[in-house]
């Protein structure tokens, strides 16, 4: 039942991401990023992480998104009959285009990426099967595990956590510095 | 009982399970909708109340059947697609802001375990989640949605300018809204909503109420739930002087309704969270041992004190600006909050959980 339920929202969440490159209008675009994000909150929630489940929702869905579709909707974009035509990006764009550059650094992404994914399985199957048995029953016991998470987040990953919030605080404070214009009646 | 439950191949006890839930989940949703209803009614009638006017009293007496009205008059109006209009979401729109609010109310607890027929049913909630208070964040953050799609899909301008207003007040005011709520949860030491009411109504003593640790933050809790649900005196996704209905204009017959079920119900859900997070949830005063029938009559008691407050600073506080909505929200409420925070975080460290020996 969970198989089947993952395998389905796996497919949904590729299709998704499809929907997210390959639909004409930006709102659409986004909306599919927006289910994508539902179907990576669900995969989550399978694994039993209910707690990594809600924040992606309230952080990418119901933040991130919102200011997406902000950006968009100030851009004129609106239906009807005045509406700009978007030349339309797909696959036969790329092949038309000299994108020969493009197709390869693609590829090489795409094979990074796998090759990736395939040897943190493996590390993560050896890391279970290597953790003891007290360890992981501890996890699969709290099935909310925002104590197992917090945990680990604030024991063992204390000082790459905190690593991330500088560099995010650090960015926070160049496109500040980046966007601000200076005012010539201040100086 | 326990023929059919053999005749389905469950044991007698996991059909009474599954006829509980079914009960109480149907009780509890169709409670809801109801509440909606009711508050269309309660809104006229006490503005009618507070400006010296008689409002509705045609329909049965003192015009309570004035909801019933209103929603056979909304089924059978025509539905107007306006020209232009992106039609697969300008459907969609009204049921993405009516579905969150209705969603959230899964994890509100509304009266400790329910002993009835001489046994347990467990407490008066749809799901007592561990992460109770994160999923009704998360969940309740998608109402924007519909807000922001109803503007855009309308193919208006007015309903665009309301959309993208409601977009940048409701992120705005989530901060502050969230970080007021971490506060309470510091000091409860959980997420579920059900341990939080818990803590708060076991010794039966109401100055056990986290209103009286947070007072601060049940306030910033107030005024930013007054932005979330674009209510009064926040409502500028609908600011009637300057953009005629705001992202609602161009909807009509039961479409527009759905929006106001939404709303309803969102304000339903912000009262339930905040009587769960300072008013005790299910705790009646100096009755530490009241019957689970008593708890819901006093959280539904809090819960109407709250909904009536709602309707009371609509109709008597006037409207702020745009820009001082903006400013009130990232200069007064989010330091404030911040600064909430900080100062439980520093009171817990020194002093330990309130609990604690």
């Amino acid at each position: 039942m969970a198989n089947a339920l993952f395998y389905l929202v796996a497919a949904l969440s590729v299709i998704a991401a499809a929907g997210v490159v390959l639909f004409r209008n930006p709102i659409s675009n986004v909306l599919s990023l927006l289910f994508a994000f539902f179907c990576l909150a669900t995969i989550y929630l399978l694994a039993g992480f209910q707690f990594l489940a809600a924040t992606q929702i309230l952080v990418y869905a119901g933040a991130i998104m919102v200011l997406f579709l902000f950006v968009i909707m100030l851009l004129n974009l609106a239906p009807g009959p005045n509406a700009p035509e978007l030349e339309r990006v797909g696959l036969a764009m790329f092949l038309r285009r000299k994108s020969g550059v493009t197709i390869v650094i693609a590829a090489a992404l795409l094979i990074l990426g796998t090759s990736a994914v395939l040897g943190t399985h493996d590390t993560a199957v050896q890391a279970a099967e290597a953790m003891p048995k007290k360890g992981l029953d501890a996890i699969t016991a709290t099935p909310g595990s925002s104590e197992g998470l917090a945990g680990e987040m604030f024991g063992r990953y204390l000082l790459p956590f905190e690593a991330i919030s500088m560099l995010l605080l650090a960015t926070a404070v160049a496109v500040v510095v980046l966007a601000k214009r200076s005012r010539p009646e201040n100086s | 009982m326990n023929d059919i439950a053999a005749k389905l191949g469950m044991t007698g006890d996991q059909l009474e399970g599954l006829l509980a839930i079914l009960v109480r989940n149907t009780v509890i949703l169709i409670g809801v909708i109801n509440v909606a209803a009711v508050m269309t009614l309660v809104e006229r009638k006490v503005s009618a109340w507070m400006q010296y006017r008689h409002g509705p009293n045609r329909v049965g007496p003192w015009g309570l059947l004035q909801p019933l009205a209103d929603g056979v008059k909304f089924i059978f109006k025509e539905v107007v697609i306006p020209y232009g209009a992106n039609k697969p979401l300008y459907l969609l729109a009204p049921a993405m802001a009516a579905v969150p609010a209705m969603m959230t109310i899964a994890v509100i607890p509304f009266a400790n375990d329910v002993v009835l027929f001489g046994k347990n049913w467990g407490p008066l909630a749809i799901a007592d989640i561990d992460v109770g208070i994160l999923y009704l964040l998360a969940i309740g953050s998608m109402s924007v949605y519909g807000v922001i799609l109803a503007g855009w899909a309308s193919n208006s301008k007015y309903s665009l300018l309301g959309g993208l207003r409601a977009s940048a007040q409701m992120i705005s005011y989530e901060l502050s809204m969230i970080l007021a709520i971490l506060a309470v949860v510091a000091l409860a030491g959980s997420i579920n909503l059900k341990e939080i009411a818990a803590l708060q109504a076991s010794t039966g003593n109401p100055l056990d109420w986290f209103f009286f640790k947070q007072p601060l933050a049940c306030f910033l809790l107030l005024v930013a739930s007054f932005a979330e649900t674009n209510r009064h005196p926040f409502d500028f996704a609908e600011c009637e002087p300057e953009l005629v209905a705001g992202f609602n204009t161009e909807y009509s017959a039961m479409k527009w309704a759905i929006f106001f079920i939404g709303e309803y119900s969102a304000m339903a859900v912000m009262s339930a969270l905040s009587v769960v997070l300072f008013w005790g949830g299910w705790s009646v005063p100096f009755m530490p041992d009241a019957p689970w029938y008593l708890g819901f009559a006093a959280f539904l008691a809090k819960v109407s004190v709250y909904l009536f407050l709602f309707v009371w600073v609509r109709w008597t506080l006037p409207r702020f600006r745009f820009d001082q909505l903006m400013r009130i929200g990232w200069k007064v409420m989010l330091p404030l909050a911040l600064l909430n925070l900080l100062a439980t975080g520093a009171m817990l460290a020194l002093f330990g959980p309130p609990g604690a020996p």
